[in-house]
């Protein structure tokens, strides 16, 4: 934060307690005036005028130019007339009246009858006011001459714009606001938070891409944000490293969200024939590489070839896959349409998943339900198979069969961003203890995918990579930090995970939230309020909102803009590289 | 250091030379009319005699002491006609409490008399005191420009909207029952108003808030103007300063009030809109969108309005007021009315985030605007819209002034509870202070001086006219 930091504890209370000196000597000042004319008598009234004068000045200072230490003497004077005023509402016209057993009526009588004490509060908070702007800047010029400046600011880094990223953010400048002493930069290399929980929606046309993202300087708009890659972090002289010519930044607490990239393990070809689901740019990539298959099936003749062009291969059953196949599939069949040369019989929808039931992350029932309804549209399951090999025009499965297609989408494995890979030493998630701090690294905090975090409810069992848990992770690592500022220990993080919900496509959901399981058009309502409700920002709410109502209205779009032939994995490849 | 201390010495005396200047222009004013009094050996008794000519000498020299004060006080704001109006009226008025009420009677050895009683005496010097303070505030800017600031000429087209406000404004008033203005004269008020509105304030386009909370001052300005000195000298020569004088026109009060406010609103809004029509260069729109911060301002304005709304219940139910406001809704009965005053509570809170959204720097700026925004829905609402809306009759004499005296009270409280709780709020989600750069820091600082600059004076303007005006027109 830049020269005026926010009012922190200290400051205020010395602001109150020279408010009090201001209010006792006008105080004193004003009651002699009166006393001297017998408005003032005896000791429990002098008693009263002193508690009042007392904590006037009190207010006065705490009310009275935040963050400023030198307001101009009128405008404290001003401060102190207006608080003489309420003063005397609240004081002369309704507590005296209280404290002496009767109801207030505050009547023009009982006005008229303690207008003289609205004159001596007017005097007196006027005079408390001009005192007070007087002893601040006294010591103000004191305190800038024996050069002490304010207390210095601790500096938290934080990488990656993400779920975890950005609530951290939020939640440090909520904290500032309070007087935390933090001065906190997020850095990352897309300057927006991506909910992808609706990513494939954006694969899928039903949705405009920037709709399901959020600006992260309007996020968290009082945190400096810098956009860029962090290629090095170096834990022993406390830096953090920008790539190109960006420079390096110190830090005294680091957090890393970095996120996860696709992990293919090795396989071979995947890596370079396989598309992923991770960022706008694979999202919108993926639609217009389907869009352009249509366009090409719609020319080819031959029936075999123009199946293999429309055969969609997913691999991985979990929420990204299975959400990625019904998505793909209300795509090719909501436009099949505009292509009158495709017949339905022409594409093909396989899932590819290692497990016998879909979405083990749901439950027995429900998994099972889900791929009832999948397979009810024709969408082909292959449980109990892995993928061992894809090419150009085919993807080989471990049990010998081999199935011709032109998309291959991989979801079935992830690891955790290059830079917290790097940092573990071991490739895998950060380790880190119940209060997010990395083992082994001083200052150093993980939160989200790229963590690795003991659940202390569950014995040797970690928190699942979601969203809903890099939220919370977020609010967590930046209380935490502010709590160690202060030198304290910082609490565990625990949190129970609400539900699971997951998207079946057209009209259909499936999921469970507090132990109660949702299915069928029910659950795809709570799905679109849940998750409308969730994204950052009412601007997105308000826009995914209309894209869903146009939807209802029009056919999707099948204009391409951009020249998606291959997919590209820039992501993958640094990884490896490693 | 040196350089600093050597130019602040220089900025100071200049600004005590022209604020004595001022203060001799202010002191043949104010002089002028104690003559008129005959209140100038009161002064003269400091030295123990009455001689008019000693009282008159003194005057001048107090009035030159104090107007180099005053230059000295207001030197660190910007030195503009539309700013130091309010800080001189403001200082006029605590030297009324200052000096004739309390440091005269102390020099000349006489018991301080605060009472009521006393000061509706005093109203002439009340008045008095106004127009010295606005006079040295005028003169001390005509001395210092040329320094600081240059006097801009407004556009002719601000000076029409300003005439078209005022007149529309005066033409809406006519419609209020029982309000006996001279139509014709009226609308001229109203035209003048207007067109001396963009004349006073000139410069860069306001908030609608504060031009709210400037137009209720500007229109008690106008009160004592028009109906207490120009209308009795036009008529007969004289000045109708004193109270049964003003208690007179004190009717009219509520009108220029809710005139100068409307003006100010209506000319503010007129803006706002051609600009947004006609502005190609989007660096001179200084609104924000209302979608970005918008929902969350209307969801604090409920809130804080309805914790508002819960001080002022108190009030309302010791005084037995809710049976009246149920009414409003044709209902009965106090349960009825608490809803009905909950929920106009609530409305008045989000019109007040709608207008005064990102317009307070400090919980006290909060109250100032609160209190202003209190003050200004007393007039509109208890003595104006409640009576129409409830079927009872309209009158703003000075015994209804007195009668609503409670609901004033309550009113105050509202807007206190509103603007600090409001301001409160906001500063959660928008903390102004926080700033991420010099450049940041200094727009935040320009806009805070833009926004503040003279609101201290008018909120205590405005406080001031709401507390001693109803009962010392009434009469002890
Ligand atoms: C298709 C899909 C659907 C999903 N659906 C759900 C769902 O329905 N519900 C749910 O709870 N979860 C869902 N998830 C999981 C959820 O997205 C993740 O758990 C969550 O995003 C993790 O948040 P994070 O902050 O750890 O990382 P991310 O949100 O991935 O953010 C990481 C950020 O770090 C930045 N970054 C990475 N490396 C660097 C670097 N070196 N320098 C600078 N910046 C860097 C990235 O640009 C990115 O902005 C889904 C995920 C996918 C892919």
């Amino acid at each position: 934060m830049h020269e005026s930091t926010p009012p922190p504890r200290r400051a205020l209370r010395e602001r109150a307690a020279t408010g009090v000196v201001a209010g006792l000597a006008s105080g004193v000042v004003v009651g002699a005036v009166m006393a001297f004319q017998d408005m003032v008598v005896g000791a429990p009234a002098w008693f009263g005028y002193v508690i009042y004068a007392v904590v006037l000045g009190a207010l006065l200072g705490v009310t009275t130019g935040s963050g400023r230490s030198r307001s101009p003497i009128a405008e404290t004077a001003c401060g102190g007339v207006l608080l003489g005023c309420v003063g005397w509402l609240l004081y002369s016209l309704t507590l005296v009246p209280l404290l002496a057993g009767t109801a207030p009526t505050w009547s023009a009588a009982s006005a008229v009858a303690s207008y003289p004490q609205l004159v001596g509060d007017l005097l007196q908070g006027g005079l408390a006011g001009a005192l007070l702007a007087v002893l601040l800047s006294l010591r103000a010029d004191r305190t800038a001459g024996a050069g002490s400046p304010s207390r210095p600011l601790v500096r938290i880094v934080i990488i990656g714009g993400g779920f975890g990223g950005v609530s951290a953010a939020k939640t440090f400048e909520r904290l500032a606001v309070r007087g935390a002493p933090v001065d906190v930069t997020l850095i990352s290399d897309s300057n927006y938070l991506l909910f992808t929980p609706m990513l494939a929606e954006v694969a899928s046309g039903a949705l405009e891409a920037r709709h399901i993202s959020a600006p992260v300087r309007a996020s968290a708009s009082h945190t400096r944000f810098r956009h860029g890659r962090v290629d090095q972090v170096d834990p022993m002289a406390r830096t953090v490293r920008l790539a190109g010519e960006a420079g390096t930044i110190s830090y005294d607490h680091l957090v890393l969200a970095v996120g996860s990239v696709p992990h293919t393990f090795g396989l071979p070809g995947v890596e370079q024939h396989a598309w992923t689901l991770k960022n706008l740019s694979d999202a919108t990539r993926l639609r217009d590489h389907v869009i352009g298959l249509l366009e090409r099936a719609e020319q080819e003749r031959d029936p075999a070839e123009r199946r293999r062009i429309l055969t969609f291969v997913v691999a991985g059953a979990g929420f990204a896959g299975t959400e990625t196949i019904a998505e793909l599939y209300d795509l090719v069949f909501g436009v099949i349409r505009f292509y009158p040369a495709i017949g339905s019989e022409d594409a093909r929808f396989v899932l590819v998943h290692p497990g016998d039931r879909i979405l083990p992350e749901l439950g027995p029932d429900l998994g099972v339900y889900a791929l009832e309804r999948l397979e009810a549209r024709g969408i082909e399951f292959r449980g109990g198979a892995r993928v061992a090999e894809a090419t150009a025009d085919r993807v080989r499965l471990d049990d010998g069969d081999s199935i011709p297609t032109t998309t291959f989408v991989w979801t079935a494995g992830n690891r955790p961003a290059p830079l917290a890979a790097g940092l573990s030493g071991t490739g895998r998630q950060l380790p880190t203890d119940a209060q997010l701090r990395v083992t082994d690294l001083d200052g150093v905090w993980a939160i989200g995918d790229c963590a690795r975090i003991p659940d202390p409810s569950r014995d040797g069992e970690h928190y699942p990579p979601t969203a809903q848990h890099a939220i919370r992770e977020g609010k967590v690592v930046a209380a935490n930090i502010v709590t160690s500022i202060a030198g304290r220990e910082p609490g565990a993080f625990r949190f129970r995970a609400i539900g699971v919900l997951v998207a079946l496509g057209h009209r259909t959901a499936a999921g469970e939230v507090r132990g109660i399981r949702f299915s069928g058009l029910a659950a795809w309502f709570l799905w679109r309020g849940v998750y409308l409700a969730k994204l950052p920002g009412v601007e997105k709410r308000i826009r995914v909102l209309f894209d869903w109502l146009l939807d209802l209205a029009f056919p999707r779009d099948i204009v391409v803009t951009t020249d998606a032939k291959a997919p590209v994995h820039d992501d993958v490849v640094v990884g490896s590289d490693r | 250091m040196s350089t600093a201390t050597v130019t602040d010495a220089i900025l100071h005396r200049r600004a005590a030379i022209s604020g004595g200047l001022a203060g001799v222009a202010g002191g043949v004013v104010f002089g002028a009319a104690m003559a008129v009094f005959g209140t100038l050996p009161t002064i003269a008794s400091i030295l123990r005699t009455d001689s008019a000519v000693v009282g008159f000498i003194l005057h001048m020299l107090i009035a030159v002491l104090i107007g180099a004060a005053f230059g000295l006080l207001v030197i660190r704001f910007r030195i503009r006609v539309r700013d130091m109006l309010f800080w001189g009226l403001v200082y006029g008025a605590v030297w009324w409490f200052l000096g004739p009420q309390t440091l005269l009677p102390l020099l000349q050895g006489m018991p301080v008399d605060w009472s009521a009683a006393h000061a509706e005496t005093l109203l002439p010097s009340l008045v008095g005191h106004l127009f010295y303070g606005a006079t040295v505030a005028g003169v001390f800017v005509l001395l210092q420009r040329g320094g600081r600031t240059t006097g801009r000429v407004p556009a002719v087209g601000a000076v029409v909207r300003g005439a078209v406000a005022g007149t529309a404004c005066a033409a809406l008033l006519t419609r209020v029952p029982n309000f006996q203005v001279g139509s014709w004269a009226w609308l001229l008020t109203g035209l003048v108003l207007g067109v001396l509105y963009p004349l006073i304030f000139t410069g860069r386009p306001e908030p609608t808030g504060p031009a709210l909370a400037r137009g209720t001052v500007y229109g008690f300005a106008a009160w004592v103007v028009v109906e207490l000195t120009l209308q009795p000298l036009v008529r007969d020569g004289s000045l109708g300063w004193s109270r049964t004088d003003a208690a007179a026109v004190a009717g009219r009060l509520p009108g220029y009030l809710l005139l100068g406010a409307a003006t100010a609103v209506v000319f503010t809004w007129l803006g706002l809109w051609l600009r947004g029509l006609f502005l190609d260069d989007v660096r001179k729109i200084e609104v924000e969108p209302p979608g970005a911060r918008g929902p969350r301002a209307t969801a604090y304005g409920v809130l804080a309005g309805i914790v508002g709304g819960l001080l002022f219940t108190v009030v309302m139910v010791l005084v037995g007021a809710l049976p009246m406001v149920a009414r409003i809704v044709g209902g009965q009965g106090t349960s009825v009315g608490l809803v009905v005053h909950l929920v106009i509570s609530a409305l008045i809170g989000v019109t007040y985030a709608v207008l005064f959204r990102r317009q307070s720097f400090d919980v006290l700026s909060g109250i100032g605007w609160g209190v202003s925004y209190g003050f200004f829905w007393w007039v509109l609402g208890d003595l104006t819209l409640l009576p129409l809306l409830s079927g009872g009759t309209l009158s703003w004499d000075t015994a209804t002034l007195a009668a609503q005296f409670p609901s004033l009270v309550g009113h105050l409280a509202y807007g206190t509870g509103l603007g600090a709780v409001y301001y409160w709020l906001e500063a959660g989600i928008d903390p102004w202070w926080m700033t991420r750069s010099g450049i940041e820091a200094s727009r935040v600082t320009a806009r805070r001086e833009q926004v503040l600059s003279a609101a201290p004076a008018v909120w205590v303007l405005t406080v001031l006219v709401a507390v001693t005006l109803p009962i010392l027109l009434t009469g002890a």
